[in-house]
């Protein structure tokens, strides 16, 4: 069927098409109220991955990831009423539902050996809290000489210290983290308070999520339509490319809804990029019907429509194909989500711009020739513009291609300086309380990045204990590891105090006998499972650096295979070593989803306008625009990070757009007339418009990312908007630029034939 | 106005007698609840701790229990099979000794925290002390929504009481405790404890307890069987020598 004939269909089927439009839209806007977040990246690591399985496994057997902890800094935490602080958060965190244990500085045991046995209590005597400057020294050396405490919950220098708390298993996240902010304010202590652990973390996030949905998202779309109606000038102008980006987002958020998907910290971007592809693709349909009035083709919508159906319906396949690429390439799941429901809601807003839009515009026939005049006038700006491209086009084509090439140079060589950078701190500002916590861990706590070693076998035996004990020792020896904590510790400490030996005795039945004293104990659940088959040492890995965990994870795994016997079989993963993974992935992810787009763009781009080389000249711009992009990024110093690896894949997918455009509308120009020169110059004219309103607009929109409280997004707005301009420009300038150069090439050799 | 003086005055001596007579009531009630409990002047027992988690998953261990007065309790264990030969000795003062047989000498375990569990059960070591309620809290008397019951609302009279408040169902006859909810510091309803009494040698004896942590859903039962009282317990059952055998 011929691109005019499905054009007239589309119209004549107005009727059902809004029908159709305003049903799901009512359904599916129903289902957003059940859209859940999540910000977990624990959830979102592949099951396929070994170390990430493994630390999900033992993040919900032993509840690793479930702790989170309050941190309260002042300047000295040996002082009668800081310890009254901490009690009161402490009592109140021991009561609040949804929190199984809390262990702090002023409920902490204490088990002291004695030459009359041994002593059981608590650290702090929590009937009677230290007052005189003896009970508080003595509070000090307490702590100073034991591991368990310092460093763990009170930092060596004494001006913090930790209440840290564990989640029911079913626990609602969001809620307890809610609750213990509100509950711990209300204490009102004079000191500093900060939240960090995975469930803070989570629900901080998604707090800064929602926080960035509802206020971002608005703006954006207030910018954009200003400046839709600064370029057409009209209501419909305005309402139906925002309209068309609105039902895009209802319809994909409430299908991942339907779905059970969860928003998560990726995919949080989707609204912004339906946004901008959804306004972008009916700017083109709008401004394809204007200009067809405007040629005196009065009411014939189905003729523009026939006009740009195929490169609309090209550019939402080469979008989608941005997009899908990331579900093939990507680690986490979370991108692959991101993929799915962004190439869904790409091909919805391709839908509603070809049916909705003009449907829309047929039915209201606002239209009116007085207004195409107003449009004409008023969009004087933007022709006198693109009059000048072209002139300038003509006049310099080949300087505007040298100059693309030095530009090209500079940023292949910023491209060598590209860091990566996998850490969760990156993801808040600096001045955010999350990143300060975090600085706090890594100071005095050493870090929060857990390290988990597995050990197989019988939990109880001197075997496996003692292999905790030097694993533990061989661990620690590493300067990122600061403590490590395993069941063996606490074996040992206690049979130091029974019989001033600190090592683990050999013989079982002491062991069995010693367990007498830590049955039922809460920490014991997080060190081994139920069965005593499991046992694992919890550690923490201080350093951001990924050469610092590579070296770590190779004298780890070095030590693990050397160790591990049938009958005491070692395993080990943690953070350090899924970031590894992460980091390589990155580099791996961002490779092959740019290689896949860009095959798939060029063989699609190439099969519709029947010309291979037409295909690789509509790529042309894009690959520019992100040669430019990773040279910027290496240049400025922005780290590749699971948000920013998403954006050369999306600018792939939506700034060929702008090629595709020119490059068909070009094809159709040579068929007409058959010259380059008038093709060319008629391309601009008919495409360059709706290309500048749409780098602007979407630019724009994607610059409201900005002033995301998350500063990754704030990068991927940045660099998707510097992307948008580089790519339309490209395909104004260095695309043109390339058609006449090789035009002037042909002549020549024709001439010279 | 003379009237009015008078009957106001016999009114506010009648209303402040009725408070200490009421007062009186409840702190003879606690204490003859206390005493039918101390009664035995020795005890034999043969027990059960069944403790029972969230997902019910249980845990047994068996003892057999020597108690003279209400200070001195030995506790052997015969179940399960790695705490065979342990031995718990508690002596007034909040002294505690344990023998583990592989270890040779007893270890003397001095409590500071009276408020931790007592090895993996849901009762504190103050629950387990025997210390009779009445030198740790003051009674109220309040109106029992239970039938045949008193219900006595404790609150503590000392420093270091492990609970913010008691409330405890006394049977009207008996004068033995039926239930009681258990109070935490925070002043949260944080235990149940359930009792079924019954008569042997003219003494009332608990012989099952069922306490449940509300928060965490953990549980434990404790059963009493093989009850003897009364036979003469001498001094040198409770020493720490003894624990060894």
């Amino acid at each position: 069927m011929k691109a005019k004939n499905i054009a007239k269909n589309i119209v004549s089927l107005k009727w059902v098409t809004i029908v159709i439009v305003l049903a799901l839209s009512i359904f599916l806007g129903s289902q957003l109220k059940d859209l859940k977040v999540n910000a977990d990246i624990l959830q979102s690591l592949p099951n396929d991955d070994t170390h990430a399985k493994l630390l999900k496994s033992i993040a919900e057997n032993f509840g690793g990831n479930n702790m989170g902890v309050v941190i309260l800094e002042t300047d000295n935490i040996y002082q009668t009423k800081v310890l009254e602080q901490v009690q009161a958060i402490t009592d109140s965190l021991v009561e609040m539902k949804g929190i199984s244990s809390v262990s702090s500085l002023t409920n902490i045991i204490q088990i002291k050996g004695g030459d009359d046995g041994i002593e059981v209590g608590t650290l702090v005597d929590e009937y009677e809290l230290p007052k005189d400057v003896n009970d508080l020294e003595n509070l000090k050396k307490d702590v100073m000489s034991n591991e368990m405490y310092r460093g763990n919950i009170v930092s060596e220098d004494g001006t913090s210290t930790l209440i840290i708390f564990t989640l029911e298993n079913n626990a609602d996240v969001s809620l307890v983290a809610a609750n213990v902010i509100d509950i711990t304010k209300k204490i009102e202590t004079t000191e500093k308070l900060y939240y960090t652990g995975s469930p803070m973390l989570v629900s901080s996030i998604s707090n800064l999520m929602r926080k960035d949905l509802t206020t971002l998202l608005p703006i954006a779309f207030i910018l954009i339509a200003l400046i839709l109606y600064l370029s057409f000038r009209s209501i419909t102008g305005v309402v139906l490319p925002l309209l068309t980006a609105a039902i895009s987002i209802i319809w994909s958020l409430g299908i991942m809804s339907l779905l059970e998907y969860k928003m998560s910290m990726i995919s949080n971007n989707i609204p912004i990029i339906l946004l901008a592809i959804g306004s972008s693709y009916a700017i083109h349909v709008i401004n394809r019907i204007n200009q067809q009035e405007v040629i005196g083709d009065k009411k014939n919508i189905s003729m523009a429509l026939s006009m740009v159906l195929v490169p609309v319906l090209l550019a939402s396949i080469t979008t989608g194909i941005g997009f899908i690429s990331f579900i093939f390439g990507a680690y986490l799941e979370m991108i692959v989500e991101f993929g799915m429901f962004t190439t869904l809601g790409t091909a919805i807003a391709c839908f509603l711009s070809l049916f909705f839009v003009p449907a829309t515009i047929e039915i209201i026939g606002s239209y009116k020739s007085n207004k195409n005049y107003k449009t004409e006038k008023k969009s004087f700006v933007l022709n006198k513009v693109l009059t000048h491209i072209i002139s300038v086009l003509f006049k310099h084509s080949k300087k505007i291609v040298i100059t693309w090439v030095i530009v090209l140079c500079i940023s292949i060589v910023g491209i060598f300086s590209i860091e990566r950078k996998v850490d969760i701190q990156e993801y808040f500002k600096k001045d955010n309380p999350t990143r300060q916590a975090e600085a706090i861990m890594v100071d005095n706590f050493g870090g929060t990045k857990p390290v988990f070693v597995l050990f197989k076998g019988n939990v109880k035996s001197p075997e496996v204990l003692k292999k905790m004990i030097e694993t533990s020792e061989y661990m620690e020896k590493s300067p990122d590891i600061y403590t490590s904590m395993s069941v063996a510790t606490l074996v040992s400490e206690i049979n130091f105090a029974i019989s001033g030996n600190p090592e683990i005795p050999d013989d079982i039945e002491k062991i069995e006998q010693l367990w007498f004293l830590i049955d039922g104990n809460e920490t014991l659940n997080r060190l081994v499972n139920e069965e005593l088959t499991e046992g694992i040492i919890i550690s923490k890995f201080k350093s951001p650096d990924n050469d610092s965990k590579k070296i770590f994870a190779e004298y780890m795994n070095d030590f693990v295979s050397n160790n591990s016997t049938p009958s005491c079989q070692i395993e080990i993963t943690g953070m350090p070593f899924v970031d590894i993974t992460m980091d390589r992935s990155l580099i791996r992810s961002q490779l092959g989803s740019i290689v896949i787009a860009l095959i798939f763009m060029i063989l699609i781009v190439g099969i519709f306008l029947r010309s291979w080389v037409f295909g690789i000249l509509a790529s042309v711009p894009i690959v520019a625009s992100i040669i430019i992009l990773f040279g910027i990024m290496g240049l400025t110093g922005i780290s590749l990070n699971i948000a920013t690896v998403l954006v050369a894949s999306v600018a792939l997918g939506i700034g060929i757009d702008y090629s595709i455009h020119i490059i068909s509308q070009f094809k159709q120009g040579m068929k007409l007339n058959g010259k380059v020169e008038w093709a060319i110059e008629n391309a601009i004219n008919i495409s360059g418009k709706a290309i500048i309103i749409n780098v602007i607009s979407v630019t724009t929109g994607f610059l409201v990312l900005l002033f995301s409280e998350m500063v990754p997004l704030q990068y991927f707005g940045l660099l998707i908007g510097i992307s948008m301009l580089s790519s339309g420009l490209g395909a104004l300038t260095f695309l043109p630029a390339i058609l006449i150069l090789l035009d002037k090439r042909n002549n020549k050799n024709q001439f010279n034939q | 106005m003379m009237n009015f003086i008078k009957y106001g005055t016999l009114l506010l001596f009648l209303f402040c007698n009725t408070k200490i007579l009421i007062g009186q009531n409840a702190e003879e009630l606690l204490q003859t609840m206390d005493e039918l409990i101390a009664a035995p002047k020795d005890k034999e027992a043969s027990i059960k701790m069944i403790m029972t988690n969230s997902s019910g998953k249980q845990k047994i261990r068996e003892a057999k229990m020597l108690q003279k007065g209400m200070y001195k309790r030995m506790y052997r264990y015969t179940k399960p099979e790695d705490k065979v030969g342990m031995a718990t000795l508690s002596l007034p003062g909040g002294i505690m000794w344990l023998y583990m047989p592989s270890y040779k000498n007893p270890i003397k375990i001095t409590l500071f925290s009276k408020s931790q569990a007592f090895t993996g059960t849901d009762f504190s070591h103050e629950d387990m002390s025997g210390i009779p309620y009445s030198e740790r809290y003051s009674p109220k008397l309040l109106n029992s929504d239970l039938d045949d019951t008193y219900l006595l609302e404790l609150l503590p009279k000392i420093k270091r009481a492990n609970y913010s408040k008691i409330l405890i169902y006394i049977d009207k006859t008996y004068k033995y405790p039926i239930k009681m909810k258990l109070y935490n510091k925070s002043k949260r309803h944080s235990k149940d404890a359930t009792y079924a009494f019954e008569k042997k040698q003219n003494y009332w004896y608990a012989k099952e307890v069922f306490m449940t942590t509300i928060k965490s859903q953990h549980s434990t039962r404790i059963i009493l069987t093989d009850v003897k009282f009364d036979q003469n317990l001498n001094d040198d059952e409770f020493t720490v020598e003894k624990l060894k055998q």
